[in-house]
Order: C-alpha cells, then structure tokens, then sequence
C-alpha cells in the first residue's frame, strides 16, 4: 500500500489511509476521477470520499508520479491502457483517446485512474493442485469475470509449481509475465515470494514469449495470463505439442461463454485443457466455484466434492 | 594618497576587463558541454528508455564539471523529493547559473527545455531536444564571434578606461 500511497499526492494519500485505517476493510480499488469524489472498493462494499475531489493538476502530477517524470516509457502502457507499478498493482487509465491508423495510439487527457491493488494470498491454490496433477500437471485454464482473482490464482499456481507442495514436485516452470502482474518483477528480477525454479519473460508479448521459452529455457511448465487473441491460440497449440504444460486465464463467466468465443472455441473443440477451473467475483477472490474436465464435466464444486 | 586611489580604480577595471574576457572565452565551452549533455540525454530516453532520473544520473557520470554536478543534484532530488520535475529544474538551473558563464538567453533555453523534460511520448520528446540542442547551436556561434571580436580586446579596453577615469579624477 505504501507504494500506492507515494504516488498520490500528499493530502489524499493521507486522507485515504485515514478513511481506511478508521472503517478498517482491505481496500481493492482506488478510483479516482476528475472532479469526482474519491471511491474505494473493498470487493463487496463501495466506500466515498466526498470531501476531496481530483484536481487536473493532481491527475496530471499522479500519472508523472507513476511514470517517475518519464512518460515516454509508458507508450506501450498508454496504448494498452494501464500501467503495473512496484508490487504488482495495477492502473487502470482511461481518458481521450488518440487514433492512428484506426488503431489506439495513446491515452492522453486522462480522466479517470483505478488502481487495482493487488493483494498477496499465498495459498490460495493449494487445494486444488492434487486435482491439477496426474503424473504431471495438466493444462488448466482459469475462467473468471474481472475481479474474480484469476491472476491472484495463477500467482499462486506458479509458486507451488515452481517449489512444489508435499508429493507433487517442483517443476521448471516459466512466466510470460506481459502485464507484469504475476511476477511482480523490478527490473526484470521477480519477486522472492515467486517461487524456487521460476523464469520469468517480463512485459514480453504472451504469444512470442511462449514460444522463446520453448525454444529456450526447456520449461515443463508455462503460465501465461488473460489469453484472447488468434496469435495466442496458435502459440498455446505449439507450446502443447511441445511436450509443455501450459497454465493460462481468461476473461468469461462459464465454460460455456468461453466455449463460444471464436478464438477460443478451436482450443475447447481440441480438449486442450484437462482441467478448467471456473471463478466468480461474488466469492473471495481467487475462490474456485467449480472445476471441469476436459469436455466440461464437473469433477468438483465449492461446498462439496473432492476438495 | 591620490596616486594609490588612481591606482586602485585602475587595477579594478583592469580586472573588470580581464574577468569580462574570461567570461567570454568560457562560454562556447560551456554551451558545447550543454549540448553534450542534451544528446546523451537523447540517447538515454530514446534508445535505453531510461527513467529523467537514471539519465540525470548517468549523464553525470559522462560528463564534466560542473555540469555534472548539475546533473548528479537534479537525480538526486528527483530521487528523493515529491515534487514536479520543472520545480526541481528550474530551481537547479537558477543555481547553477550564479555560477556558470553563460547568458541570460541561454538560461531561458535550459528552462524551456526543462518545461517539455518527460512530458511527452518519444518522437515528441525526441523533437524537443532537437530544438534544444539548435538553439544551443547557435548560441554557440554566436559566442565563438563575440569571444573573437572583443575577447582580446576587453582586456587592455578595461586597462585603458581606468586610466582614463583616473586620469579624469586627478
């Protein structure tokens, strides 16, 4: 939080660790708006701060706080849309677009910042890792709507992969970290809750990164966020018949929504993934609600089954 | 007691003179040093898209005094402080300059560039230290020519004018 908090200037910061400090919840989301009042999300609850509003001047000094007086390193962020910060947060900006070729450019006069705090759990994957292994672990996709913990999940699935828990060994196991949300990295260096044989491919593009790890890093285990895209699919079916597992989310609310996406359909149709695990963001985030097989059976649910 | 009074007057524009001379000769080196820097600059921000603050750093390192002093305090405060960029540059160059022999002009150039420093993408950023560096350019021409024209000569006129108001005096 502290890292957040030096990006905000002085007064808010402070009035926002007060606001929180006094009505003690574990903040999610910081939203700040021009000329709107504060808003903290704590996952169930939306909290305000009415009495401090965001000042042009201050959004202005928050995105040269984040950029650290740089914004010529953020093209690539500006054209995506959020930035990740120290620890693993995540800033989410919108504001006036700017189009070239019919395609986004950049974000400039930005109006409003959602910094997605992200919350360490270690642990969280713990349970259902006996149902991800079977000789070897298996190609698992996350499904979960925004908010859900797909990326807290995976975070912690490559952590016990990487250093194994009780029988199930501690695989070579490489992160293309695009957003650099899994990893957390500084410099290229992940952070040392990651996990013992990890390797991590930081801000590297999801579907290049798969296949340099192939090539280069033997990994047994590749763990890649919020794939989507024709390019990704493709690399997903080379690092498959590679011999590698491949542990990957994606945005949706059923295994039934994915199933009729086009990009992804060709992967569900091949039964890809042996296991699917499905989230919801009206649970605890990272929660499993159910976990499929290959052709989206249920072999387990929240409440009852094998975990 | 009067010829040690006109003795003075003329020592003191003597020195005016000399010092003016020094302040001319200094100043293409000093610009050449800025545009020096500036184009490391560039290369820290454009190629190795380093942070204002890691450039400053590294910039010091590469270069002489006292611009890399310059430099080393500007990463420094960026480092530690929470304040605007411009705020941290324009009250560096406002010191510096007590010190430095350049112009008023050229201190304005510094400050214009300073507004623009990390506020913009690449190709923009690029461009305005482009301009940075032509206007430095010119200056440097420009100083070269006076450093020619009057550098030799401000010396002995300082000389000649004390003797004259001395000579006044008496």
């Amino acid at each position: 939080m502290e890292v957040i908090y030096s990006l905000l200037p002085d007064q808010m910061a402070k009035d926002i660790q007060n606001y929180i400090h006094s009505h003690s919840f574990t903040p999610q989301e910081i939203r700040l708006r021009i000329n709107r009042p504060i808003e903290i999300n704590s996952g169930s609850d939306i909290h305000w701060i009415t009495h401090q509003r965001l000042s042009q001047q201050e959004a202005k000094y928050i995105l040269n706080r984040i950029s650290e007086h740089s914004i010529y390193r953020l093209e690539e962020e500006l054209r995506q849309g959020y930035i990740t910060i120290k620890g693993g947060h995540r800033i989410g900006i919108s504001g006036s677009v700017i189009v070239e070729n019919g395609s986004v450019k950049a974000i400039k006069h930005i109006s409003s910042f959602n910094i997605r705090i992200s919350n360490e759990v270690v642990g969280i994957s713990k349970q259902y890792l006996p149902l991800l292994y079977d000789n070897r672990y298996m190609n698992t996709l996350v499904i979960g709507p925004p908010q859900s913990g797909k990326t807290t999940l995976l975070k912690d699935l490559a952590r016990f992969t990487s250093s194994g828990w009780k029988e199930l060994p501690a695989q070579k196991t490489g992160v293309v970290d695009e957003r650099s949300e899994i990893c957390a990295s500084l410099n290229g260096i992940p952070q040392e809750s990651s996990g013992l044989r990890i390797d991590v491919l930081d801000h590297c593009p999801k579907s290049e990164g798969m296949m340099m790890f192939v090539r280069s890093m033997s990994p047994e285990v590749i763990i890649v966020d919020e794939i989507g895209s024709e390019k990704d699919v493709q690399a997903i079916l080379e690092v498959i018949n590679a011999g590698v597992t491949i542990m990957c989310s994606v945005h949706g609310r059923s295994y039934e929504e994915i199933r009729r996406r086009p990009a992804l359909s060709s992967l569900i149709d091949q039964k890809v993934f042996s296991r699917m695990l499905v989230l919801s963001n009206t649970c605890q985030a990272g929660e499993v609600i159910e976990v499929l097989d290959c052709d989206g059976n249920k072999i387990a649910q929240r409440g009852r089954g094998v975990y | 007691m009067k010829w040690i009074g006109a003795l003075l007057v003329i020592l003191t524009c003597f020195f005016t003179g000399m010092d003016y001379s020094r302040r001319l000769a200094q100043r293409p080196k000093a610009l050449r040093l800025w545009k020096n820097a500036l184009l490391i600059l560039e290369a820290e921000m454009v190629y190795s898209h380093a942070t204002v603050q890691n450039a400053c750093e590294n910039i010091a390192k590469q270069i002489g005094d006292p611009l890399s002093g310059f430099f080393l305090s500007v990463s420094k405060r960026l480092q530690y402080e929470k304040t605007d960029l411009y705020l941290i540059w324009e009250e560096e160059v406002d010191q510096f300059w007590t010190r430095a022999a350049l112009s008023k002009e050229d201190k304005e150039i510094i400050k214009q560039f300073g507004k623009t420093l990390g506020q913009h993408d690449i190709i923009q950023q690029k461009k305005y230290i482009q301009l940075a560096i032509v206007h430095l350019e010119n200056k440097h021409k420009e100083s070269i020519e006076m450093n020619q024209r009057y550098g030799k000569v401000s010396g002995s006129l300082g000389l000649l004018s004390g003797v004259f108001i001395a000579l006044l005096l008496l």
